[in-house]
This record gives C-alpha cells, sequence and structure tokens, in this order.
C-alpha cells in the first residue's frame, strides 16, 4: 500500500448565512444551514454498540479508528483504589492478541498505526490513526496482517493480560505520575476536588493518589473487575472518521463486534452539594510563582439545554482578552501573569455536576510585599467579575455581546473540525452525553437562541458562595508581609 | 558531509529606497471556509544583540499587545481582540519567535479577507506603536515565567530548555528565545523599535497563505508591502554572527538542582551538522525513528526503559529540534534551525535511579553506533515513518507551516511533498552508513535535573565509576520462594534477558572525570546567556 498524499482540501458545503452581517436583512427566515459540513452514519448494534461514521474523502487515505469507554476515574468509586481507569488505558496496549505475548501492539505497528490513548474522568479515549487500507488488513509477504478494526474489536471485547503484565505496566503509571507531580498545580488541583467532592470519585484526579499509584501492584484483582464492568459494548462508542465508506465499515463491525457480550453498567450515585465556601492553602517547596484556584460547582452537560449552552460561552465571557474580568486583572491591575479556566471548557461539560476552575497566576514580587491581603484582592475581583454576570442584561451592549459570541462560537466551531482525528474526538466527546449523533447541530442551535437573561440566571444559580472552593499556593518559605 | 558553513552576515542597513522588493508569498491550496495566514520575519533571537537577549521576542510580542496606527488614536491590544472576536479566536494573531525566525499566524473566515487585511494586516505591521507601558507588562510577564516558571515548575523544560543551552553555549542560539533575565531587563523601547527597522522589512519576510486566490494572494503582499518604513529615528543594529556549535570533546555533566524535587530528568546530546535540506537526513530520520520516536511505544529506548522495565513514562531521541516537547505529540512548526543537534530525552525517573540510567542511555547510543540496524528494523523504522506522515500533514494549518520552513531551507519539493518517496527510498545500508557517519557516544553534553540535595553524590559516584544497579527482583515483582532461609528468586525466561542486560547497563563504565562534571542550581539557569559555572 502506498498512498499518495493526503488531500489538504477540506470542502466545507455550507457555513451559516448569517456570518455576515449584510447577508440578513430581507431574506425570509429560513432554517439555517448546517454548519458541520459532513454527514454522521450511524448503526446500533444487537449488543448496544454505538458505531458512528464520518465519511471526509477529502482527507485522502486516513483513518482515524476510535473507541471511546463512558468509564473513566468517575468509576473508581472504591477508596484506595483511584487510578485504575487510567491503569488500564496503558493495559489495553498490552493486549496478547489470540494469546501471543505483545502481538495486539506488534501487529498494529506491522500494519502502520499511530496508536494512542488519554484517560478523563468520565471517559477513556483510544484513537489510533493509520491509512484506510489498513482498516480491514493486508497481506505482507506471505503473511496474512488483521485489520484495525479486528485488532481493536479484540481488545475490547477479550482483553488477554496476565498479572506481571499488569505490574510492569503499574511502573510506567508512577513515572507519570512523577511527571505530574513535578507541577504544583497537581497538588493544587488534588485539594481543590477532594474538597470540592468529598463523597464522590470527582474528588481524585485522573492519575489517582500517589499512595494508590504505588500501591497499585497489589490490584490486579480488582483491575480485572474494572474491566469486566465497564468495557462492554453498551458503554462504549466506536467513530470512525476520514476516507472511509459507512456501509463498509458497518458490514464490518457488525462481524467483528457481535460476539462482544453487554452488561448494564451501575450508576453513579449523585455528589452531595458542596456546602461552600472553601478554601485550603498548598504550600509548595520551591520558589514558585503564587497561584489561585478558585471554582464554582456547574450543572451536568446537556445536549440543547440554556445551562449547557450558557456553559460554551462562559470562557469568552470571564477570562478571554475581550472579556471585563481579565482585562481587570491582567491589563489595567495587573495583578495576574495569566488567568484561564484550568480545564478549558471541560470543567463542565460532564456526566454529573463538575466545576468551572478560574486558574489566576500571580506575581512573586506582589505577594512578597502584599502577602496575602494580595492573594484576597485577586479573589475579591474575581468573585466581583462573576458577580457582574448575575446582572448581564442591564449592560447597555448585553445584546451585542452575545451576538459576538455567537458569530466567534461558530467559527472557533469549525476551527476545532481541522482533520479526521480532529473531528471524531469532538464527536465522541459531545455524542456520548444524549447518544444524539445531531448533537453538534443542537448544541450550536443552544447558543444561538441564548438572550442576556439566561447568562444572568445562570450566574445566579451557579456563582454563589455555596458553590465555591478555593486552593491558594504559594513557595512553602516566603515571607509575605502580615 | 561537511556542512559548508553557511551564514550569515545579513546586511543590514539598506536605505529605504532600495528596499522596493516585495515580500514573497507561498501557497497551499485548500477550499475551507477557514483561511491560514502566515507572516515568517527572517530573524529570531539570534539576532538578539549580546546584553539584550529576549529583544526579538519582546518585538514580536509589542508589534502584537504594544498598538497601532495613528499614534494620537491608537488602536490598542484590547481594540485589536474587539475588532477580531466575531471571526473566531483563530483571528487575533499568534506570534512564535524561534532562533532564526519570527512567524505570525492567523486562522481567519475566507470572507472578511479584505476586511482584515486592510483593518488589521496592514496598519498592524507597517504602523506598530510599541507603546512603553506595553513592554514594562509584557517585560514583567516574560521575566516571571523565567524565574518562576520555567526554573522551579517545569522540570521537563527546564533540562530540555538546559541542554539546548549549553550545546550553544557561545553562540547566539544559546539563549532562551524568550530572552535571559538580564537582557529582558535591559530592553527599551528605543531597542525594539531598531530591531523592527532592522529585520522587518519587505525583503526579509516570507508570507503564506492557504489558497490560490490571486485576489487574496496580491491582497497580502501588497498589505505588508511597506512594512519597516514608518519607524522614524531608531537606528538600525548591526547584524550578529550565526555560528555552529562547538564540537564536544570527552564527556560532560551538568546537574542542575531543584528544591526536593522527587524525580530526575535525564538529558544527552551532541551537534549534528545535519538539516532535512541534506539527502543524509532521511537515512538519519528513519534510524531515529527507531531508536526513539518521540511520544511513540515503537522506539526502542522507549521499549526497554518504560514498556520493559517501567521507569517512566517515556524515552526518545531527536535529530531535529522539536519545540516544547513536554506539550506536543507532533513538532510543531516555524521554529526551523540551520544547526542542530542529536539529543537523547528521559522523562522523569527515581532519583535511585540517575546514575544507572545515564550508564543505560549511553550504551544503548553505543550499541546502536557499533551494530547499526537489521534489514527488518529499517523496515519497521520506514513503516512508522509512514504513518507519522498522517499526523505531520495532519491539517491545513501544519501545511502552511511546513511550507515557510521549506523555504527557510530551500527545499524544493517540499519536505511533506517529498516525504512519502523520502521514506520509500531508505536502504538499510543508507542508515547504517547514516549512524556510523553522524552517531557516536564518547563526545556528549548530559543534563541532569534532579533533586539538589543528591548532586554532589550523584557527581561524586559518576566520576567513580561507582557500581550502580536497576531494580531488584522484588521492584520487577518476581515471585521468590525460601531455599535454606535464602530467599531464590524464580525468574522467567522473558525476564533473564532483562536481568542480564541490567547487568551490562551496570557495568558499563561512563569514565567522566570529576573536572567534567558540574553542579548548578536551577535559580541560576537563564540569568545570562552563558550556561552557569
Amino acid at each position: 500500500m502506498k498512498p499518495s498524499t493526503i488531500v489538504r482540501t477540506f470542502l466545507i458545503l455550507a457555513l451559516l448565512g448569517t456570518l455576515s452581517a449584510n447577508a440578513v436583512a430581507e431574506r425570509p427566515p429560513a432554517k439555517p444551514a448546517k454548519v458541520f459540513p459532513y454527514a454522521i452514519y450511524k448503526k446500533t448494534l444487537p449488543n448496544g454498540l454505538d458505531v458512528l461514521v464520518v465519511e471526509t474523502p477529502e482527507f485522502k487515505s486516513v483513518l482515524s479508528y476510535n473507541t471511546l469507554v463512558m468509564a473513566g476515574s468517575r468509576n473508581e468509586l472504591e477508596k484506595g483504589k483511584t487510578g485504575l481507569a487510567h491503569l488500564f488505558e496503558h493495559i489495553l496496549f498490552r493486549h496478547a492478541y489470540k494469546g501471543q505475548i505483545g502481538a495486539y501492539q506488534d501487529l498494529m505497528e506491522r500494519l502502520g498505526t499511530h496508536n494512542n490513548a488519554w484517560t478523563w474522568f468520565d471517559i477513556t479515549f483510544y484513537h489510533p490513526l493509520s491509512f484506510t487500507s489498513n482498516l480491514a488488513g493486508r497481506t505482507l509477504g506471505a503473511e496474512q496482517l488483521p485489520g484495525v478494526m479486528e485488532l481493536e474489536a479484540s481488545r475490547f471485547k477479550a482483553l488477554d493480560f496476565n498479572e506481571k503484565i499488569f505490574k510492569t505496566e503499574t511502573g510506567a503509571v508512577l513515572g507519570e505520575y512523577r511527571n505530574s507531580s513535578t507541577f504544583p498545580t497537581l497538588r493544587m488541583s488534588e485539594r481543590l476536588l477532594a474538597l470540592a467532592f468529598p463523597d464522590h470519585p470527582y474528588g481524585h484526579e485522573t492519575i489517582g493518589y500517589y499512595e494508590d499509584v504505588v500501591a497499585m501492584p497489589n490490584h490486579y484483582e480488582a483491575a480485572r473487575a474494572f474491566y469486566d464492568t465497564y468495557y462492554r459494548p453498551n458503554n462504549c462508542v466506536v467513530v470512525v472518521a476520514g476516507d472511509v465508506k459507512a456501509e463498509e465499515v458497518f458490514a464490518q463491525a457488525e462481524a467483528r463486534y457481535r460476539d462482544w457480550q453487554s452488561k448494564p453498567v451501575k450508576p453513579v450515585p449523585e455528589a452531595a452539594p458542596l456546602q461552600g465556601p472553601k478554601r485550603e492553602p498548598v504550600g509548595w517547596p520551591a520558589d514558585v510563582a503564587p497561584r489561585l484556584y478558585l471554582a464554582y460547582r456547574q450543572p451536568r452537560f446537556e445536549t440543547g439545554s440554556v445551562e449547557t449552552a450558557v456553559g460554551q460561552l462562559l470562557a469568552e465571557l470571564l477570562v478571554s482578552r475581550s472579556a471585563p474580568l481579565y482585562k481587570k486583572l491582567r491589563f489595567e491591575k495587573q495583578t495576574v501573569s495569566e488567568l484561564a479556566f484550568a480545564e478549558g471548557t471541560q470543567g463542565f461539560e460532564s456526566f454529573d455536576p463538575r466545576l468551572v476552575i478560574f486558574d489566576a497566576q500571580l506575581f512573586k514580587e506582589q505577594y512578597a510585599r502584599k502577602g496575602t491581603a494580595y492573594v484576597d484582592e485577586v479573589i475579591r475581583d474575581i468573585e466581583q467579575g462573576v458577580g457582574d454576570l448575575q446582572q448581564f442584561s442591564r449592560q447597555k451592549d448585553a445584546k451585542q455581546i452575545l451576538q459576538t459570541l455567537k458569530s466567534k462560537y461558530r467559527y472557533d466551531f469549525l476551527a476545532a473540525m481541522s482533520s479526521p482525528a480532529a473531528i471524531a474526538q469532538n464527536l465522541a466527546g459531545y455524542y456520548r452525553f444524549q447518544r444524539d449523533p445531531e448533537v453538534f447541530e443542537k448544541l450550536l442551535g443552544s447558543v444561538e437562541q441564548l438572550q442576556p437573561k439566561d447568562v444572568e440566571a445562570f450566574a445566579k444559580k451557579y456563582f454563589v458562595p455555596q458553590n465555591q472552593v478555593i486552593i491558594t499556593m504559594a513557595y512553602e518559605a516566603a515571607k509575605p508581609a502580615k | 558531509m561537511q556542512r559548508k558553513t553557511l551564514l550569515v552576515l545579513l546586511l543590514l542597513v539598506v536605505p529605504f529606497a532600495l528596499a522596493a522588493q516585495e515580500p514573497k508569498v507561498l501557497t497551499v491550496d485548500s477550499s475551507s471556509p477557514l483561511l491560514e495566514v502566515k507572516v515568517m520575519v527572517k530573524a529570531g533571537s539570534a539576532a538578539d544583540p549580546a546584553g539584550l537577549e529576549g529583544l526579538a521576542y519582546l518585538t514580536g510580542r509589542l508589534l502584537l499587545e504594544g498598538g497601532y496606527g495613528d499614534p494620537k488614536k491608537p488602536v490598542t491590544k484590547e481594540q485589536l481582540a474587539e475588532i477580531t472576536r466575531p471571526w473566531g479566536e483563530g483571528a487575533y494573531p499568534r506570534v512564535r519567535v524561534s532562533k532564526e525566525t519570527t512567524t505570525f499566524s492567523v486562522t481567519i473566515p475566507r470572507e472578511v479577507f479584505t476586511e482584515y487585511a486592510a483593518r488589521l494586516l496592514r496598519p498592524l505591521f507597517t504602523q506598530p506603536l510599541f507603546a512603553s507601558a506595553e513592554l514594562d507588562r509584557v517585560r514583567k510577564e516574560t521575566l516571571e515565567e523565567i524565574r518562576s516558571d520555567l526554573r522551579f515548575q517545569q522540570i521537563e523544560l527546564l533540562g530540555l530548555l538546559a541542554l539546548d543551552n549549553d550545546i550553544h553555549h557561545g553562540t547566539s542560539y544559546a539563549h532562551l528565545t524568550s530572552g535571559t533575565v538580564r537582557g529582558l531587563e535591559e530592553v527599551k523601547s528605543e531597542s525594539v523599535r531598531s530591531f523592527y527597522r532592522t529585520w522587518y522589512r519587505p525583503e526579509n519576510l516570507t508570507l503564506a497563505v492557504s489558497t490560490k486566490d490571486a485576489a487574496i494572494v496580491t491582497g497580502l503582499r501588497d498589505a505588508l508591502a511597506s512594512i519597516g518604513q514608518s519607524t522614524g529615528e531608531a537606528t538600525p543594529l548591526s547584524a550578529r554572527a550565526v555560528e555552529a556549535p562547538a564540537p564536544v570533546a570527552g564527556r560532560h555533566v551538568t546537574i542542575v538542582g531543584l528544591p526536593k524535587a522527587i524525580a530526575t530528568g535525564l538529558h544527552a546530546g551532541f551537534p549534528l551538522p545535519v538539516t532535512r535540506a541534506d539527502a543524509d537526513y532521511w537515512p538519519l530520520y528513519v534510524a531515529n525513528v527507531w531508536f526513539g520516536t518521540h511520544r511513540d511505544g515503537f522506539s526502542h529506548l522507549y521499549q526497554v526503559i518504560r514498556e520493559e522495565r517501567g521507569h517512566n513514562y517515556g524515552d526518545y531521541s531527536y535529530v531535529e529540534y522539536f519545540e516544547s516537547r513536554p506539550r506536543y505529540l507532533f513538532p510543531p512548526t516555524n521554529t526551523p534551525r540551520h544547526y542542530q543537534y542529536f539529543s537523547i530525552w528521559i522523562r522523569p525517573i527515581g532519583n535511585e535511579y540517575a546514575h544507572y540510567l545515564l550508564k543505560a542511555l549511553t550504551w544503548e547510543l553505543d550499541n546502536l553506533v557499533r551494530n547499526g540496524l537489521t534489514a527488518e528494523q529499517v523496515d519497521a523504522a520506514k513503516n512508522k515513518a509512514r504513518v507519522l506522515y498522517l499526523s505531520l500533514a495532519e491539517n491545513v494549518d501544519r501545511l502552511v507551516g511546513y511550507r515557510l520552513e521549506d523555504e527557510f531551507y530551500g527545499l524544493t519539493p517540499g519536505y511533506l511533498d517529498q516525504y512519502l518517496a523520502r521514506i520509500d527510498a531508505v536502504t538499510p545500508e543508507a542508515v547504517n552508513a547514516a549512524i556510523r557517519k553522524y552517531l557516536q557516544a564518547e563526545n556528549i553534553r548530559y543534563v541532569v535535573v534532579t533533586d539538589q540535595g543528591l548532586a554532589e553524590k550523584l557527581a561524586d559516584d559518576i566520576a567513580r565509576n561507582r557500581n550502580v544497579r536497576g531494580k531488584t527482583p522484588k521492584e520487577y515483582q518476581l515471585d521468590s520462594e525460601p531455599r535454606e532461609g535464602v530467599p531464590y528468586w524464580l525468574v522467567p525466561e522473558g525476564r533473564l534477558k532483562t536481568l542480564q542486560q541490567d547487568a551490562v547497563w551496570a557495568a558499563y563504565r561512563l569514565d567522566i572525570p570529576r573536572s567534567n562534571i558540574r553542579i548548578i542550581k536551577a535559580e541560576q539557569m537563564f540569568e545570562t546567556a552563558a550556561m552557569p559555572e
């Protein structure tokens, strides 16, 4: 097989007519054209596995083959066993295809695949990238190599691994923890989550607690049980994007995945209300700049809902270059060197209500001069910023601002769809909530409908002291002014 | 191959009247509704005058943030943000300052191009104001980034940038692209104007856009044609030579100490007289794909250190500079360099294995040089290299970025255009010849970032060739049974090889005299362009 080139054209069939203001005027209101330029095909197999296909033939020879497992650290319900979902992401690469140790990885390599995965609170996402000709397998010399779909199906429905492999992989996870733990932000978010979710698995980081990661080699049985519970067709979604034909993908998927047994997944109990405000300081042994996490509990993601639509614009309203709060702190008062949401929009794109986290990086020198009064001032300013949103519709240009943000949102949406892999990841990420293949249009539609009063209502409901948690971090040996 | 010592005494003081040459525009064909536009200035941090390190960076940042247009009614950065806001995040210009280039990028809706060029591109690039209040703010933020973030929070980046600094010690490549603490403190508004006047000139620009539409191509060229003419009295700067890094003689270790670090990062490297413009690049690239592909389980180093022994998160090697390695799965574009180096990156490991894995990485490199690769290994690496193409060419932004780099390296056909054919043509003989010609394990600069309390002992251990060990049988989770009161480890067949190789690594002699090992503290790094002594 020799792919010629990936063609670089990205055909967009239609853009919203409303994008350029002067085009709107006299035309009768029509149903807006779709923003997402490709058709999404869906088939649900009898065992409950959803297969989604996005045909993007302009990206010649590209195969983006993705499996979304709807389990992440949110499903780690047992104390002392955090980090298993992420460990499992690693173990999946150790699959002994047809009983041969290392065969899965070896065959994927010989086919020619870039193979990776990631784990988050709600989900684990596996995303090999290859050439379309590898979907169904090919001959290499005298040998017949199984295709990407066969190899992927095999590891999800009948993972073969042993305790030795498991234990070795725990070492790699410990290495990953070490990587992350060199950043004060890991310690900050560990404490933040623990305070925000004392009774819910959102209370720990995806990587798990250090003690649990160290003890992981002893958790083989628990890990097996995790796989058995969550790696089920009814709990997974396969998304294939690229130079493929939906009909062919569906036909093969039926053959490869039909013998995967479904099993009901037990629901995760809901978290109790936050009972804020809560606040805790965290120290750091090196001379770093102080930093602040200020979080509020948020609603869960619901495709098409008004609150979710407001959530899509929150970053732009609060921490973008044009947001009044951002301009005040970074440019006018210069009390922060950066202000952002710690997890982008992912903080509130979740199955259960989670958090939006303001991440403010402060200046050493101001901390040395003013001490905690400086940190308190930044906190007050952020509170004032979210407070202003509670009166958003009283701003005289509120409608105009919202109009601008809607336009920006559409273009940002398009920009995010820059390749088959990017399309597949976005689709899987949003599809998972209501299992709705129309999710893109519904999300865009709900943002389009927003009114200033919706923003205001959201702010009044969620940006309240009871929903607030604060973590402050500073150099342990810093001696700030009292 | 001996690299022709090209470079670079670029001349500077061209009278305005003579500078009629128009900027060159490169194109990539795409019918996406979003246009990628890039402006490459052929000057980066290597053009910073000595003592003013950070000038190129501040100039790039201030072009975007220091206001533009009529000085009496300037368009501020806040207004720039307002103007671009309805067109999406990509419409607010981004800048990347590299050693020899400064590249600005925007992503805009195709239908607003004309308006964007007139309201924004033209005045932004041709009438910058470089407000001094903005200089103070950007400087303050950049200093904070170096002093607290880079030195104390980014153990991985700290090691990678310390190696970059050490390899290029004494040349204009040495300092961070964002500058040094002393250099940043010295930059004045006047210096920024001088840098702009000297380098932001039509003949020194290359533009690129993701369309072949003649109206857009012409519109882009026209918008930038009069760049550099509005700088008033600014004094031009004299050029700074760009030199190849000095050859390394023997093995040298720099230990960078951090307070209470729970992990150690290892780095090694030496100059490589090859860029992607050389024919030898391709076999060397394939060899490196086998040895250390970035963030990929295929890599040999990753296999033996992470997969087989579980020491860390990943282990990689490079034949070309790769910016911000901790952040990206694939190299970001617009960081081209005429001077490259080979490097190995061992991500954070347990502190107790630092010396042992320093030996391991050196032995592995040594072994690669001694034995080369088999035809099967080369085939597998070529297969992997082909797949990497899918990611290198993933989207239009990357295609445009590579197009600009092609111009920098003088590559026709372009890097991505020839990539697959070049990989196919690589033979095992060529790979092994390239390994023998360019790689070696005797002359290496190492950087070790570790806990400062352990630094002295580590230096001592290395200098004395002290015996070290890898993981114990217990750490490898082997079973044991007591025999006459002594535990006997039950070593499965597959594991025996691991333990034997551990012994080989442990016994390997680095032979580094104490005088070749220096210990510094993280807070000393990046104060000036020189490595701290």
